[in-house]
């Protein structure tokens, strides 16, 4: 797959989180979480299930309503009551760990229908910036299959180009890989590498700490709705200094050593 | 003599073909074919029932199920979506509302509407108007509770998705969810136009000009006026089968379709 041929120009936005709560009833799943993301830059969220890495990630675009706290996503105020959601999402692309694409579209027309009936773009400029990104995630000659004719990992390509497809300023991905069989999870990974790579600012949950080392700038460990530990990459998972992230590393790099 | 399974299971199956065999024999025996011939199967002297049985009792039976269906429908996806409302006095009204109107028979509500309305109101509304609206408020109460499962269905990362692509909720819905939702309401959503379409055989009951008259309607003027026995009903019976059965055979013309790609 060659998709370094095929870069885009990327408008990167930058990401400032400052004192998110969110509670689901008595659970408080994030205690006040601060988290700058310059523009361009990559940000792998570690941490076990449960640490509320996803519930934050899904604050940023606000597919959860945070208790508290703020969240600025490039222009946008994304806590204040007043701003304009759809227009702020528009320029957050989310991948989503089940791809989440629409069963009853072409692949084409999954990365046409929101282009066309929300930033109101002809349909053959859509279909020319759509066919662009497909061609990006190697999937040029799918555009007339429906999703289920693909693979877990080609579903997952087309949701990244779906997403690109906006030219999103900045992109988030919650577990993009978590749902692949192994042998596909490479094809998906080494995009978000190019991705990364074209300067687009990326908030990445992940369980795959190879890529977080590997492609992110900074990884940020969290635990019990806490940031616990972060800092670069080869740092954090390389030389981790709190008992927990040296704990949960241990359990994630080396799964048959348990401590009984 | 022991049996195998398989001759056992060959014994059962002779046995309920011999006894449904049996049954079949012994009514035709049991039958006063005589009378029966005369009550049901006087098809020759149907003559005075046509055309009128068609050009006005068959379009009437296809124009009170289309305008019942259509009001049903529309009335039906305003209570799916209010019963799925978070402002609270929606449910509660739309909760109201179904349990009012499937709990009741609907012939009572024709009959509020063809004889209670104008004595509350004084307006006498043509009689479509009526049929439209009484068996629209009926049907509309089940193909809410139809409407509503059909779009709960459809999973939420299906509307997350959408809305994270910047759609606003109503087009997320346009768009996403109710092409979805539709096919899997299909085959519900067929019944209930089959059970309309035979509900519309209680308009009788609000008696109306001949121009108006159902299918149901004139086969009982025909068991009065014709020397034919039950025959008219007979055909009516009939004349339902014909609307009923191609209805079914398109639905499970789309269901195969959808069933096949799964979309």
């Amino acid at each position: 797959m060659s998709t370094d041929t095929n870069q885009i120009s990327v408008n990167a936005a930058g990401v400032e989180i400052s004192g998110l709560r969110k509670s689901y009833g008595s659970n408080e799943v994030l205690k006040g979480i601060d988290l700058n993301v310059a523009p361009g830059e990559v940000v792998c969220l570690i941490g076990p299930s449960g640490s509320g890495k996803s519930t934050l990630l899904r604050c940023v675009n606000l597919l959860e309503q945070p208790n508290g706290g703020s969240i600025l996503v490039g222009g946008f105020n994304a806590t204040d009551p007043e701003v304009n959601l759809d227009k702020m999402r528009q320029k957050v692309g989310m991948v989503f760990q089940q791809f989440n694409l629409f069963p009853h579209l072409t692949v084409l027309e999954n990365c046409t229908v929101a282009p066309i009936k929300v930033l109101k773009r002809k349909k053959v400029d859509a279909q020319k910036i759509a066919k662009s990104h497909l061609e990006r995630v190697g999937l040029g000659d799918f555009g007339e299959r429906y999703p289920d004719q693909l693979s877990g990992g080609q579903q997952q390509r087309v949701a990244i180009a779906r997403a690109l497809s906006m030219e999103p300023t900045l992109m988030l991905f919650d577990e993009p890989t978590s749902a692949l069989d192994p042998e596909t999870v490479g094809e998906v990974l080494a995009i978000m590498k190019s991705l990364a790579q074209a300067g687009m600012t990326m908030l990445v949950v992940t369980h795959e700490m190879a890529f977080a080392k590997e492609v992110a700038d900074r990884v940020v460990f969290m635990d019990g709705g806490v940031v616990v530990e972060e800092g670069k990459a080869s740092e954090v998972i390389g030389n981790p200094q709190q008992p927990r992230t040296q704990d949960f590393l241990r359990r994630v790099l080396d799964p048959t050593h348990v401590d009984i | 003599m022991a049996m195998t399974t398989s001759q056992r299971a060959r014994m059962s199956k002779t046995i309920q073909i011999v006894l449904f065999v049996a049954i079949i024999i012994a009514l035709i025996a049991i039958v006063d074919w005589k009378k029966a011939g005369y009550a049901f199967f006087s098809f020759n002297k149907l003559g005075p029932m046509f055309p009128d049985m068609i050009l006005v009792g068959l379009k009437n039976t296809i124009f009170y199920t289309i305008i019942s269906f259509a009001f049903g429908l529309a009335l039906g996806l305003l209570l799916a979506l209010m019963k799925m409302a978070s402002f609270a006095p929606y449910r509660w009204f739309a909760t109201a509302f179904i349990e009012f109107f499937r709990g009741i028979p609907a012939i009572l509500v024709l009959l509020a509407f063809g004889f209670g309305l104008p004595q509350a109101f004084g307006t006498q509304w043509p009689q479509p108007v009526n049929v439209m609206c009484a068996l629209g408020l009926v049907s509309a109460a089940y193909i809410a509770e139809t409407l509503r499962a059909g779009l709960q269905a459809v999973p939420k990362g299906q509307t997350e998705a959408a809305r994270s692509l910047g759609m606003p909720a109503w087009r997320a819905m346009l768009t996403i969810v109710i092409p979805q939702a539709f096919k899997i309401v299909l085959p519900p959503m067929t019944n209930e136009i089959i059970l309309l379409t035979k509900d519309t055989s209680l308009a009788f009951i609000l008696g109306a000009a001949m121009a108006q008259y159902e299918m149901t309607k004139f086969g009982r003027d025909g068991i009065s006026q014709l020397d034919a026995g039950l025959t008219p009903l007979v055909v009516a019976g009939l004349f339902y089968l014909v609307i009923t059965i191609p209805l079914s055979l398109v639905a499970r013309k789309f269901e195969s379709r959808a069933a096949k790609t799964k979309r």
